[in-house]
C-alpha cells in the first residue's frame, strides 16, 4: 500500500478527522454511513479523502442499512466501516448482531452522544452497555474506549487487524467530546511502526470446489433447530474467551497503595488522571484504574489492582448513569470492596468532581 | 424607521473556514480587541447545523466581559434538539445591530455558504470575508491543499494566518505552515489580514520582525467544554 502520511508529522485536529485519517492510513476500502451528530465529521473528511485515494463511499438510506452494507462488504472481502451514535447506534445493534453471528471483521466507531433516545447531540458515555453487549446475541465484541486522539488513531488502526485476524466485530467507542475536542496528533503510516496491516480477504465465492479441496464457508445468521444454535454459540464462547487474555486492554496508576481506586473509561480517565494526581499531592492515596478494553473487561488486572493496594473502596466515574458501574460489578463480583460512584448522566466530569467526590467518601 | 447596512466607519467581519482552522478563537478575539478599543461590538454564532456546540459554554464569560453575544443559550435551546438546519432570528437579523460586527461562521468548509442567509451580507459593502488557515491542519499542509481548499470556500477578502498546535506550538512550526500559506495567498492575489499567535509566544514571535500585522491572542474555546 502506499504511503499516505509520509515522514511522520503533527497535525492539530478533530477527533472525527482523526478517525477518517486513521482508517485511511489503515487501508479501509469503503465507508457505509448515515449521517447523526456527533460523528458526522467523519463521513465529511472520509468523503473528501476517499475519492483521493481510490476509495469508497455510499451513504445508505439508514442506520440498519449502514450496518449491513458493511457486514456485505466485508464478505466480498473488502476492508468497510461505519460510524453512528446515540439512536443510529441503537438501530445498528441488528446488523452489529449479523456481525457476531457470522464472524464478520466489521468495524464500527461510536462517538456517543446523551440518552435515552434522540438525547442530546452532545456527548455522554451512555452507549456502554450498547454497545458493549447490545444486540440480541452474548456480547461478543471487542470494545475499545479511547480518551484522546492519539488513542482513537492507535486503536482505529489497531482495531482493523484485530477484526480480520480474529473475525469479531470491533468497537472504537469514543464520545462527542472527543469527536469535537482539537488537539495535536502525530499521524503515521502504520508499516513505519512496523505495524503490518491485514489484507482483507473474501469470505464467500472462494476459490476450489466444496467437498473437494474445501470446507463450506456456513457463514449463518438463522439455524434451523435449537441444538445447532447451541453448538455455533458455544464454539464462539469458548474461542471468545480463549482470547481474552490476547485482547484485554488497562492502563493503571498508584494502585500499589492506593486507599481508594477512581475506574473510569475514555474522556473522563483523563480527569482522573488529573484527579490522583491532585489527590496524592494532597496526601490522598487515592489509585487510577482505567478499562481499555470495555469488553472483554480487564477483570483479572482490577481484581489484581485491589489485591495488592488492599483499597476499601472503588469510585465509579461516568458520565452515564451506572453503566460502567454495573459492567465492572458483574467482571468482578464476589470482591470485598465498597464500591461509590460518581454518576453524571450525559455531561462532561472534571477532575475537581472527582476531587469532592473522593474526599466526601473517604 | 430605516436601517442602513451601510453606515460609515464600522467595522464588519465573518470569519470562515473548515472545523478547527480557528474561526471562533480568531472571531472572539477580535471582537474584544474592538470592544477594548472602546468600540461597540457584536460577536455572532453562525453555525446553522451543530449550534450546540461553537460558542455556546462561553457566552456568560463573554457577555461578563461587556461584549453582546448572539449565541443559543440554554434558556433559547429547550425543545430544539436535532431539527436540522436552524438559523437563529438575531443572527438572519444580525448587520441591524449598530457598532462592528463579528461573525464566527461555523460548520467547516459548508459552512461559509451560510453567509447567505444573513440579511444584507450579500449587498454589504463593508462585509469582509476572512479565511482562517492552520498550516498543521492536514487539509491545509501543503501549498496545494491549501490553493485548493481556498477556491472550495468561494469569496475570500483576506487570510488570518494561524498556524498553530495547540499546546505544542514552535516558532519554527508558525513559521513552517504561515510560509506556506503566504505563498499561495501571494500567488491567488489573496491578502493576509494578520498573524495571529498566542500570547505566550510574544517574546519568541515580535511584531516588529514581521511586515503584517500581528496578532496576538489569548486562547479561550479549550474552557469551552465539549
Amino acid at each position: 500500500m502506499p504511503r499516505i502520511i509520509g515522514n511522520p508529522k503533527k497535525s492539530f485536529v478533530t477527533g472525527n478527522e482523526t478517525a477518517a485519517w486513521a482508517c485511511l492510513v489503515a487501508g479501509a476500502d469503503m465507508m457505509f454511513g448515515y449521517p447523526i451528530t456527533p460523528q458526522n465529521e467523519i463521513m465529511h473528511y472520509w468523503t473528501r479523502l476517499a475519492p483521493k485515494h481510490g476509495r469508497g463511499f455510499l451513504q445508505t438510506e439508514d442506520e440498519l442499512s449502514a450496518g449491513f452494507t458493511v457486514c456485505g462488504s466485508v464478505q466480498c472481502g473488502k476492508k468497510a466501516f461505519t460510524a453512528t451514535a446515540g439512536p443510529g447506534n441503537v438501530l445498528m445493534q441488528e446488523p452489529f448482531g449479523m456481525a457476531e453471528a457470522m464472524r464478520l471483521p466489521l468495524l464500527a466507531i461510536i462517538q456517543q452522544r446523551g440518552g435515552p433516545s434522540s438525547g442530546t447531540v452532545v456527548y455522554s458515555q451512555q452507549e456502554v452497555t450498547l454497545t458493549t453487549f447490545g444486540g440480541n446475541g452474548e456480547g461478543m465484541r471487542i470494545v475499545y474506549s479511547t480518551a484522546s486522539h492519539q488513542e482513537i488513531y492507535d486503536y482505529t488502526i489497531k482495531g482493523f487487524n484485530v477484526a480480520w485476524k480474529y473475525r469479531f466485530p470491533v468497537f472504537i467507542l469514543g464520545d462527542g467530546y472527543q469527536a469535537k475536542m482539537r488537539e495535536p496528533l502525530e499521524m503515521y503510516d502504520p508499516e513505519d511502526r512496523g505495524i503490518e496491516m491485514i489484507k482483507p480477504y473474501p469470505l464467500i465465492g472462494l476459490e476450489g470446489k466444496i467437498s473437494a479441496g474445501r470446507e463450506p464457508q456456513h457463514l449463518c445468521n438463522i439455524y434451523s433447530l435449537e441444538e445447532e444454535l447451541y453448538e455455533v454459540v458455544m464454539k464462539v464462547a469458548a474461542e471468545y474467551e480463549a482470547l481474552e487474555d490476547t485482547i484485554v486492554e488497562y492502563d493503571e496508576k498508584y494502585c500499589n497503595d492506593a486507599d481508594i481506586i477512581i475506574v473510569s473509561h475514555g474522556v473522563v480517565s483523563r480527569a482522573a488522571d488529573d484527579a490522583v494526581k491532585a489527590l496524592r499531592a494532597q496526601g490522598i492515596k487515592a489509585g487510577y484504574f482505567r478499562p481499555i478494553t470495555l469488553r472483554p473487561y480487564p477483570r483479572k488486572q482490577l481484581r489484581a489492582a485491589i489485591a495488592k493496594s488492599g483499597a476499601k473502596k472503588l469510585l465509579i466515574a461516568e458520565s452515564a448513569y451506572g453503566q460502567l458501574d454495573r459492567l465492572t460489578k458483574q467482571e468482578i463480583f464476589g470482591e470485598n470492596v465498597k464500591i461509590e460512584n460518581l454518576f453524571k448522566p450525559g455531561v462532561g466530569i472534571i477532575d475537581y468532581d472527582i476531587i469532592s467526590k473522593v474526599k466526601s467518601v473517604l | 424607521m430605516s436601517f442602513s447596512i451601510n453606515s460609515t466607519g464600522r467595522i464588519i467581519e465573518a470569519y470562515i473556514g473548515e472545523y478547527a482552522s480557528g474561526k471562533s478563537e480568531m472571531a472572539i478575539n477580535r471582537a474584544l480587541d474592538l470592544k477594548n478599543q472602546g468600540r461597540q461590538v457584536t460577536l455572532v454564532d453562525l453555525d446553522t447545523v451543530e449550534p450546540f456546540y461553537t460558542l455556546r459554554t462561553l457566552k456568560k464569560v463573554l457577555e461578563a466581559m461587556g461584549m453582546k453575544v448572539i449565541s443559543f443559550a440554554r434558556e433559547d435551546s429547550f425543545g430544539l434538539g436535532e431539527t436540522g438546519a436552524m438559523l437563529n432570528p438575531k443572527a438572519r437579523w444580525a448587520l441591524m445591530n449598530e457598532g462592528d460586527i463579528i461573525m464566527d461562521i461555523g460548520y467547516g468548509v459548508q459552512g461559509a455558504k451560510t453567509l447567505n442567509l444573513v440579511e444584507g451580507a450579500n449587498e454589504s459593502s463593508e462585509l469582509k470575508i476572512l479565511a482562517v488557515i492552520n498550516g498543521t491542519r492536514p487539509m491545509t499542509d501543503s501549498k496545494e491543499k491549501i490553493r485548493e481548499y481556498l477556491t472550495e470556500l468561494g469569496r475570500v477578502d483576506a487570510i488570518v494566518l494561524n498556524t498553530h498546535l495547540g499546546d505544542e506550538t514552535t516558532v519554527e512550526i508558525i513559521k513552517m505552515g504561515n510560509d506556506l500559506i503566504q505563498e499561495v495567498g501571494c500567488e491567488m492575489g489573496i491578502p493576509i489580514a494578520y498573524m495571529a499567535v498566542n500570547e505566550d509566544l510574544h517574546e519568541l514571535v515580535p511584531a516588529e520582525k514581521y511586515a503584517m500585522q500581528v496578532k496576538y491572542i489569548k486562547r479561550y474555546m479549550p474552557g469551552a467544554m465539549w
